[in-house]
């Protein structure tokens, strides 16, 4: 987002604040400094730190995120629980981003932040005609297609316990993923000011009726697709965007791979993966059976997850707290996903 | 010039006029990022006044339509009492304060019966989504 609700930063200040964390080094120095524009949620920059320490000249390539104060989502996943969470996966061999420190002051930077590791790699937008182009191409040279299932399969049976990430709350068993979900997303859509939408409500009565009972929990990513993996190679060099997760039933991710919503016109799923090819290779590599009738259901989870995004979206630009306009155009993205809602609620 | 030519008019200028001449990539996009709204708002409003009109029979047909579907269904307070309030007020707000009673009594509907105004109900909610979908898409 542009119109930040805190003061831009400069690279001084961010370089004031790495000698702090850093105080045996000298010379401190930031090169290529790049701010990029990811999703709408958080402010990025890229950069790579130049020092000196023990008569040794160091570069280490950085990513700072900071909280703008009218982030997308932002009081659902914070970026203190973004940093715990990688924290806790360091410990796992899912490949994501060292991270190194969090600071909620917001005295320091103007608001809070973390820094952490910039992983080689580059994160084609499977929007856009390269991104499209990019996959494709990946597609057919193979490797990736099967990073693609071999990530969400480790990620998927990560011992979450073991690695501490159920300070993410562990849903009871039966239907309390489910029920925990179709709350959160309740909670959101009552924030906004948008008026009530009967579609809406007809498939919230249709979710809390044919909740799908699981006893499996596993960390969730809740966004895996490509655009949120960064790839080196045609490796998966770092599974990113961890603002969505939860420990729950894994068919979650499953079902959102299997949608047709990351397809951009493709057969492929994510627009890069074969659907036989994914399902085998994932039930091979985590023995779990992907439940058809489950994911399904989880797609209409996604509807009503999606009617909430695109609500407090638009909500954000209706009270005046963000100017962007492509905030101001997710308002008819609602009927847009509404009547897709209707269609899989067969009418 | 009516509001919705307006809008398409200035939609028209900000996609062929001012986003072409922004250089920097941010300001520019929220140029076209404004055309589109003001397209989709222009026809919004364009088709206000068919839309109200349309939505206002379907609604006055629904509220007859459940009134006779529930007379020999047992009396349930909560679905009674929202098919009422819709009645005094044919609105988005009680229309959905129906579907939540419908969804809220079901055992006590029935499968059949709670089926059957489900469906009925469905069926206005499909004009009213095709309606919508006519400047949204």
């Amino acid at each position: 987002m542009s119109d930040l609700a805190v003061a831009p930063i400069s690279s001084d200040e961010i370089r004031a604040y790495l000698a702090t964390q850093l105080p045996d080094a000298t010379d401190l120095a930031l090169h290529d400094v790049a701010q990029i524009a990811v999703g709408w949620s958080h402010e990025t920059w890229l950069f790579n730190l130049h020092y000196g320490e023990g008569g040794e000249s160091h570069v280490l390539g950085l990513c700072l995120r900071r909280d703008p104060g009218n982030a997308l989502l932002r009081h659902l996943s914070d970026l203190g629980e973004q940093f715990r969470v990688l924290k806790c996966l360091e410990k796992t061999n899912l490949p994501t981003p060292k991270a190194y420190w969090y600071e909620s002051d917001p005295a320091i930077l103007g608001a809070p932040f973390l820094v952490m590791e910039k992983v080689a790699g580059s994160c084609p937008s499977p929007w856009g005609r390269e991104g499209r182009a990019f996959y494709q191409g990946a597609a057919e040279r193979g490797v990736l297609p099967r990073e693609f299932t071999e990530a969400l399969a480790t990620l998927h049976t990560i011992d979450w316990r073991a690695v501490e990430l159920d300070f993410l709350g562990v849903p009871a068993s039966g239907r309390g993923f489910a029920e925990r979900e179709i709350a959160k997303w309740r909670e959101l859509i009552a924030t906004t000011a948008h008026p009530p939408e009967p579609i809406l409500t007809d498939l919230i009565g249709w979710l809390e009726a044919n909740i799908p009972p699981t006893d499996r929990v596993t960390l969730v990513h809740g966004a895996y697709r490509t655009g949120n993996l960064l790839i080196d190679s045609d490796r998966v060099s770092a599974v990113l965007d961890w603002e969505l997760q939860v420990l729950g039933d894994p068919m979650y991710d499953v079902a959102y791979v299997l949608s047709d919503l990351n397809r951009e016109g493709t057969h492929l799923l994510s627009n890069l993966v074969e659907r036989d090819a994914f399902m085998r290779d994932y039930e091979a590599a985590t023995g779990f059976t992907i439940d058809e009738d489950a994911c399904r259901y989880y797609n209409a989870l996604y509807a009503m997850r999606s009617v909430a995004f695109w609500m407090s979206a638009s909500d954000l630009y209706a009270s005046g707290r963000s100017n962007d306009l492509r905030l101001a155009r997710t308002a008819w993205s609602v009927p847009v996903v509404l009547d897709r809602a209707a269609r899989d609620l067969g009418y | 010039m009516t509001e919705d030519e307006l809008l398409q008019r200035l939609s028209a200028t900000l996609r062929t006029e001012i986003g072409p001449a922004i250089e920097v990539e941010y300001p520019k996009t929220q140029a076209f990022m404004a055309a589109v709204v003001t397209q989709k708002l222009g026809r919004q409003v364009g088709l206000a006044r068919v839309h109200e009109t349309a939505e206002a029979a379907d609604f006055n047909a629904l509220v007859t339509d459940l009134q006779e579907l529930t007379k020999s269904s047992p009396k349930l307070k909560k679905l009674d009492d929202a098919i009422a309030a819709f009645d005094g007020q044919r609105s988005k707000v009680e229309l959905c304060q129906v579907i939540d009673a419908l969804y809220g009594e079901r055992a006590e509907l029935g499968e059949a019966q709670f089926a059957r105004l489900l469906a009925r109900i469905r069926v206005c909610l499909r004009s009213s989504i095709d309606r919508q979908m006519e400047y949204a898409a």
